[in-house]
């Protein structure tokens, strides 16, 4: 066994700002060894435990999807020492990559199945992941109707909007966008996600819906989504924590006796009311 | 035979046989307190102490552990890997609740599938232990009610019985009897010796009177999460963290990158960390999904008494008093477990009344 704390080493292929103020960019990566990258399997939903070596390192989410081949891409927020260090890579630096880790959305289970994603804001990384994966043309087939509903405060922070312009174009997915207050040139929905979601009203036949968002977003959210029929197995929730190793060794991230890095980080609402409320 | 005899004098020569193959760990005096260290005089050995301040958990798991070197350039990063895992360790004098602490560890180390602590467990496939019972068990002692025993040879290789001015010294695994047999001048034990040691095990086990009924506890805690008794078990902790870091079954670390920037160099570490600080849990959001007193005082013993016996049909406790004897705030685990037993007491009498 090789030592599981060594990363894989990247190089850093682009970097882009994603939002108006300028605290969110996605990070494409590189690997050195093509070798590592084929180690490098991965489901939508997975995180990495990326660093900058002499910085530190941290959990992420994976924001690529793996049908996007080549090249890994995490978005990352601008809150301490290592994503501002993210924040201020060029071209070229080396990222060093532990992972995939993680269960990731339940991609095989979802098939045959209406599958609705529900985003807030900045948690959307894995949704945009999960998206990709199931539009990808091999895998489209698999799936049936898919709706996206992503709401954001302001139109300033809506992320990946190239990608959300590509996909309302299309045909077989159903997007709706929304911010919570009216804005100049906003053509879309109005509110905060819950009341949106009400109002989309998706059918809980044969469907699973992922939810990621804040705790607020989520927890009004699945009030809805309970009104609306849906069972707490069709729910599906993506949690976080302050992990430091990802692979069940560091102790931090335990809810009652699971671990978000290796039994999570998705985890359907049925899972979770069988769990404390520590997380 | 397998059962010889060692007098005290002969340690020296022991250690003169073993450190050439052998990083040699002992108990020592270390400024009033007894530490495991590496040593490198025999005669700084101590073997009559009731039991070290720090754990020997910290030859294997250091406070402090490089998980991997690097050296930075321009573009560029080297890493270097560990090189020194496959140096063979023994220790010396360790108790047999440290021992057993040290199977829960490579247990736990080695629990997710894919994701073996590779470097813990390598140090521990490399390590042999000489350990030596309790004569005399400390007053803060409860090995005996979970599951240990001031005798339990089980996870030693060499086991040691004090009979006075010799030891007795029994090979117990296959690596421990094939080192006794290496040790060819060591002349055999007697039907004497053999009778004293069992004696003195049997006075050892009698003389640890706490008693601790621990199936209540795991029973009692499967359902007492809300319960108000957290709130009194946590109401003197001062957060400081001692009972975790001497407790010889916790493992929990962060890691930190150390670097040289003088040198373009550096390392990055693990360090101990426990469950019973703020800041462990705290998330850079600001959110913090154990931020009071009770939720970690919770969690800690949640883990070693129900969630330990969950995942990995063990208890996370070796009964060795540590975190009763450290605690600032004597806040005795024992009284604490005492309280979960006593919780479906409570219940029926408040129901009577």
């Amino acid at each position: 066994m090789p030592n599981p704390y060594i990363p894989y080493i990247t190089k850093v292929k682009s970097i882009i700002s994603e939002n108006k103020v300028n605290d969110i960019k996605t990070i494409e990566l590189e690997f050195k060894n093509e070798e590592d990258y084929k180690k490098f399997d991965y489901v939508p939903g997975q995180f990495a435990e990326i660093s900058l070596i002499g910085k530190g390192e941290c959990p992420i989410g994976i924001a690529s999807s793996p049908t996007e081949e080549g090249t890994i891409k995490f978005t990352i927020k601008k809150m301490g020492t290592v994503t501002s260090g993210f924040h201020n890579c060029e071209e070229g630096d080396i990222v060093g990559v532990r992972g995939p880790y993680g269960n990731g959305w339940p991609v095989e289970e979802m098939k045959g199945k209406n599958i609705v994603v529900i985003g807030g804001g900045f948690a959307f990384s894995t949704l945009r992941s999960l998206v990709i994966y199931l539009l990808d043309e091999k895998n489209r087939k698999d799936y049936s109707n898919i709706t996206v509903i992503y709401g954001n405060r302001d139109p300033g922070e809506v992320l990946y909007q190239e990608i959300l312009e590509e996909w309302k174009k299309r045909d077989d997915i159903k997007v709706v966008l929304t911010i919570d207050r009216e804005a100049e040139g906003w053509t879309e929905e109005v509110g905060f996600v819950a009341p949106i979601v009400k109002k989309v009203g998706p059918s809980s036949d044969n469907a699973v819906a992922v939810i990621c968002g804040p705790p607020i977003m989520i927890k009004t959210t699945i009030a809805v989504m309970e009104e609306l029929n849906w069972g707490p197995e069709a729910i599906l929730n993506s949690l976080e924590a302050r992990m430091k190793c990802g692979i069940g060794k560091c102790g931090r991230c335990n809810i009652g006796n699971k671990f978000i890095c290796t039994d999570g980080p998705v985890f359907s609402l049925a899972e979770l009311k069988e769990l404390p409320d520590e997380y | 035979m397998d059962q010889k005899r060692l007098k005290k004098d002969q340690i020296g020569k022991l250690y003169n046989e073993l450190v050439g193959e052998y990083d040699f760990y002992a108990p020592i005096n270390k400024k009033g307190n007894i530490a495991f260290e590496k040593i490198e005089n025999p005669e700084d050995i101590v073997l009559d102490y009731l039991n070290s301040k720090i754990p020997p958990k910290s030859v294997l798991f250091p406070q402090n552990e490089v998980l991997f070197e690097y050296t930075l350039d321009e573009k560029d990063v080297e890493i270097t890997d560990r090189q020194d895992l496959e140096q063979k360790i023994l220790i010396f004098g360790i108790r047999p609740c440290d021992a057993y602490s040290f199977e829960l560890f490579a247990n736990f180390f080695s629990f997710h599938g894919d994701w073996k602590d590779d470097i813990y467990l390598k140090k521990k496939e490399n390590t042999t232990l000489i350990g030596i019972g309790c004569n005399t068990p400390k007053t803060t002692c409860f090995c005996t009610s979970v599951n240990g025993n001031p005798f339990k040879k089980d996870n030693m290789d060499v086991f040691l019985t004090d009979l006075g001015d010799t030891y007795l010294v029994e090979g117990i695994s296959d690596k421990g009897k094939g080192m006794v047999q290496k040790l060819s001048w060591l002349s055999d034990a007697s039907k004497d010796d053999l009778k004293k040691a069992e004696e003195l095990a049997k006075i050892a086990e009698e003389s640890i009177t706490t008693k601790i009924d621990v199936d209540t506890v795991v029973k009692n805690l499967e359902t007492c999460f809300e319960h108000p008794v957290w709130d009194e078990i946590s109401e003197s902790c001062i957060g400081c963290g001692s009972c975790a870091y001497l407790c010889p079954t916790c493992t929990c670390f962060d890691v930190i990158d150390e670097t040289d920037h003088y040198n373009n160099r550096g390392r990055r570490i693990r360090i101990w960390d426990t469950c019973q600080s703020c800041l462990y849990t705290l998330e850079t959001s600001g959110h913090n999904p154990r931020d009071t007193k009770i939720q970690r005082c919770r969690n800690r013993i949640m883990h070693k008494f129900s969630y330990y016996p969950t995942n990995y049909d063990l208890l996370g406790c070796v009964g060795c008093g540590r975190c009763v004897y450290v605690c600032p705030a004597n806040n005795d685990l024992r009284v604490i477990l005492d309280k979960i037993n006593k919780i479906e007491e409570k219940e029926d009498e408040k129901v009577v009344a």
